[in-house]
């Protein structure tokens, strides 16, 4: 797993890997599985179903195209916050429903929120379906945001906060995004800031909430042990039956040029964490597959070149990973490793060592097979549940194409050791990184 | 790739097959005594093998704390066959992934694959149990890395706390100290400590095989078999059963420079096989179980103090713990603590509600029911319950066991085991610069 994976809770960030499509491999399949449905309802939201029956329970997840870049610089952190609010109820389902609809008969739901999007996901016993989508779309327009549950909503995200400033994991991606975004909505936090949302009023909520929770901000997946003709009738009842709001999402602002930063923070740890990272490109970027595979050869397996040389022949470093946090409107290769504070300048110098020789001299064809039999398999992995596949299928709904993400396994089994030099070359380059080093101060 | 289209179209086969029986689950002991599971399931691409072996920190002392761990973790540096490197390049070739690690009732060597390579992913989990070779150089490598990962524990607020409060709960009993280990113990676990552990505990009485995934269960067997032939089946050798732990109760002050305070408070529950082990985990999903915990509803909701709150539970032969937390901004530790005991106190002094219990029960084997969805899942539920003595199929019995769960259980299990908080307060020196 990439170090990005980790950072869970409301920063949930996009990975290429964090679950990516269905192989449906057209001339090579003899019609495989049925694979996910995609239907539009009259009002133009976007349905996808599938039915998955490995096993008795069904993944419900609605997908909003409103995350913190649609914040504007008032606004920083709602998009977060109303995905908290949104368990609050609405008018005709008070505070308590998820014990009722959901926990009481041994579901589970939760939301997260990224710069590009908010989903809520909740799995359920199968035949809770069609409870299920009437109860995120309830959620989804009608929420109360009461007033009182709103300020005291406030302390709950404070101390979300301050959970993240004590995560030194966290908080090194954190510095790294924003500090390789600089200026960019990408550099924002997710989670806001405490001057924001200590201030935050409900007319404020209630502006942002109008403006981005319209059903053509809407994509439903269902993946599940389920009758699709149902789900889709359940589906035009709810979801389908409302009104559109006549917004249009603003496109991406085009990233920040790359640039050259080093930045030191002291943490109260005993560790030295040190990060660097390149910007990249969009999700949907023909380099994307051979990016991510040079992750994989660089950092990802115990074999990888940087594993390989800095922790187990060197021994300079305790962890050290690589990711490719691919989003919508640009990307990041981030490196990241734990160490002792004294080797963090070979470290460094050993990380771009190991790039200068990818950049150089290539990799092998043995590394290229090794690191596309990887992406098959954790793409296997993340299909065996339910929620893995909705997951995959509602983000590229979301911020990308489902089509495009049902070919992805495709497009990396064709990559060529050379287009993995080439995006070596094109993308890291050995002076313009940036780089953040968090050294630990003894109290 | 062919093996990948394979398990798509079986996928599309058992779609049809609406409300299809569980997968089959096969339980066989080989002439050595070692014991297999596995569990075919035709749905998936992929597979996962888990090997348990009974050792951990229940058989450990404060002086060997972690060696279980360190062994498991050297075991995969190095056997007859391959190197270290040559080992990770294998299991990189099958599409898997192999991994070791002791914990607190067990070792583990377990991995994963594409269905496919199911008969090379076993061959390699038998060549790491049954031919180590612990080179000298990788224990050293390997030392560096636990140490270290002993240091990030600290750095990790909760996680600091957490070690602090079973530490304090369990006192002398070996559940105290981390499966990981003690830095004085890892210090000074030499190669032949590890030998000598590795003599000790890699024998087939005390070991299990569980295969879960798209694998054919007769044809496992046999392999298994032929794989795991030379493992040694001496006579049973005396069962280490360290004193029992009591509760003693008490509150302690860590201080670290810290943004946000963690609170937590510690019980000592019943033993697993225990008639009050269901009850008792109820209990605690009343209590701390997801959003409709008492404690997530009074001390989050309520009270917006704070983020993350709940209650861990723990599956353990000798007595479980019940352990509730909560993280929350310096200034409010106080009131999050007198919160948190007022809530558990209630626990004992009113019954619950039969909507209450049964909405927690829902909570517990939705759980239960969701952890159990993937071949790894499968696999170390199998493995662990088998190698601990409590049979692959406890769950299922553990699962109707929650079913019969009474409120006069709740009240008694409440009153038996609600008592002698011990409590951890981790929070930022008192003179430190906030």
């Amino acid at each position: 797993m990439s170090l990005l994976a980790r950072i869970g809770l409301a920063l949930v960030l996009m990975l290429v890997w964090g679950g990516c499509g269905l192989a449906r491999s057209g001339a090579r399949a003899p019609a495989p599985v049925a694979g996910p449905a995609r239907y539009l309802l009259p009002n133009g939201v976007p349905v996808i179903i599938e039915e998955h029956r490995a096993s008795d329970v069904v993944a419900l997840q609605l997908w909003v195209q409103a995350g913190a870049r649609d914040e504007t610089a008032s606004e920083l952190g709602l998009a977060h916050y109303l995905e908290h609010m949104l368990f609050k109820g609405t008018p005709t389902r008070p505070v308590g429903f998820v014990e009722r609809e959901v926990e009481g008969v041994g579901g589970r739901i939760n939301a997260g929120t990224s710069w590009d999007y908010t989903f809520y996901h909740t799995v359920l016993p199968a035949r809770q379906a069609e409870a299920g989508i009437a109860m995120l779309v309830d959620v989804g327009v009608n929420a109360s945001l009461e007033a009182s549950l709103l300020e005291a909503e406030k302390q709950v995200v404070l101390e979300e906060m301050r959970l993240n400033e004590d995560n030194p994991r966290r908080f090194l991606v954190r510095e790294l995004f924003s500090s390789a975004f600089e200026g960019h909505p990408y550099g924002r936090p997710v989670i806001g800031t405490s001057e924001v949302i200590t201030g935050l009023t409900r007319e404020t909520l209630v502006s942002f909430y109008q403006r981005h929770y319209m059903p053509e901000m809407f994509a439903l997946v269902v993946v599940g042990a389920v009758q699709p003709e149902e789900i889709l009738r359940v589906a035009r009842a709810t979801l389908g039956a409302l009104p559109r709001g006549g917004t249009k999402r603003l496109p991406t602002t085009p990233p920040p040029p790359p640039r050259r930063a080093r930045l030191e923070r002291s943490r109260p740890t005993a560790q030295a964490h040190l990060g660097l990272a390149w910007q990249a490109p969009r999700l949907d970027h023909a380099d994307t597959p051979a990016l991510d595979l040079l992750m994989s050869i660089l950092g990802r397996s115990k074999a990888s070149r940087l594993v390989a040389s800095l922790r187990e022949r060197q021994g300079l470093v305790s962890a050290i990973t690589s990711g490719l946090s691919a989003l919508e409107g640009a990307g990041l290769v981030t490196i990241a490793a734990q160490l002792e504070p004294q080797n963090l300048e070979r470290a460094e110098a050993e990380v771009l060592a190991e790039i200068r020789r990818v950049r150089d001299g290539g990799v092998t064809t043995a590394e290229l097979k090794r690191a596309i039999t990887a992406a098959e398999v954790e793409h296997e992995f993340s299909m065996e549940t339910a929620e893995g596949r909705a997951r995959a299928y509602g983000q590229a709904e979301t911020i990308w194409r489902l089509e495009e993400e049902l070919l992805y396994l495709d497009r990396v089994r064709s990559v060529n050791a050379a287009q993995v030099q080439a995006v070596a070359r094109r993308y890291l380059n050995l002076e313009r990184y940036v780089r953040v080093a968090l050294l630990p101060q003894r109290p | 790739m062919s093996r990948l289209l394979l398990a798509l179209a079986l996928a599309a086969s058992a779609a049809v097959a609406e409300a299809a029986a569980p997968p089959p689950v096969t339980r066989h002991v080989l002439p050595n005594g070692l014991t297999v599971v596995v569990r075919e399931d035709v749905t998936l691409g992929v597979m996962a093998a888990a090997l348990h072996v009974r050792a951990g920190s229940l058989f450990e002392t404060a002086d060997t704390a972690g060696i279980t761990n360190f062994l498991q973790r050297v075991m995969l540096r190095g056997t007859q066959r391959y190197t270290a490197l040559g080992l990770t390049e294998a299991i990189d070739d099958l599409g898997g992934s192999l991994d070791a690690a002791g914990d607190v009732e067990y070792g583990d060597v377990h991995g994963t694959a594409l269905a496919r390579n199911w008969e090379p992913m076993l061959r390699l989990v038998a060549e790491v149990a049954l031919r180590p070779t612990l080179p000298a150089e990788e224990i050293e490598r390997e030392r560096r890395l636990i140490l270290s990962a002993i240091q990030t524990r600290g750095d990790t607020p909760f996680q600091r706390a957490f070690d602090s409060v079973l530490n304090d709960l369990y006192g002398p009993h070996p559940y105290s100290w981390p499966s990981v280990g003690r830095r004085e113990s890892v210090e000074r676990t030499s190669r032949e400590m590890l030998r000598e552990h590795y003599t000790s505990i890699y024998r087939a009485d005390r070991m299990v095989l569980a295969v879960s995934g798209n694998v054919p269960a007769a044809r496992v067997m046999r392999v298994a078999e032929r794989l795991f032939r030379d493992l040694p089946a001496p006579p049973a050798a005396a069962r280490v059963s360290p004193a029992g732990a009591t509760p003693r109760g008490g509150r302690r002050l860590v201080e670290r420079p810290v943004q946000q305070a963690q609170v937590l408070v510690g019980y000592l529950g019943p033993a697993l096989l225990e008639p009050d082990y269901a009850a008792a985990r109820v209990l605690g999903t009343v209590l701390g179980g997801g959003m409709s915990g008492r404690l997530f509803r009074e001390l989050r909701e309520q009270r917006g103090l704070a983020y993350s709150v709940g209650m861990l539970g723990s599956f353990r032969t000798g007595r479980s713990f019940l352990v509730s937390y909560l993280g929350t901004a310096p200034p409010n530790a106080e009131a999050a603590e007198a919160g948190m005991l007022a809530e558990i106190e209630r626990m004992r002094g009113e019954p619950v509600t039969e909507g209450e219990l049964a909405r927690a029960k829902a909570y517990l084997l939705g759980n239960l029911a969701m952890d159990r969805r993937t071949s790894t899942r499968h696999a170390w539920y199998m493995a662990f319950f088998e190698v601990i003595g409590a049979g692959w199929d406890f769950p299922e019995r553990y699962a109707r066991a929650v079913e019969a769960v009474t409120p006069a259980d709740i009240a008694r299990v409440a009153q038996r085991y609600l008592t002698r908080p011990t409590v951890i307060v981790l929070q930022p020196p008192r003179s430190a610069p906030r």
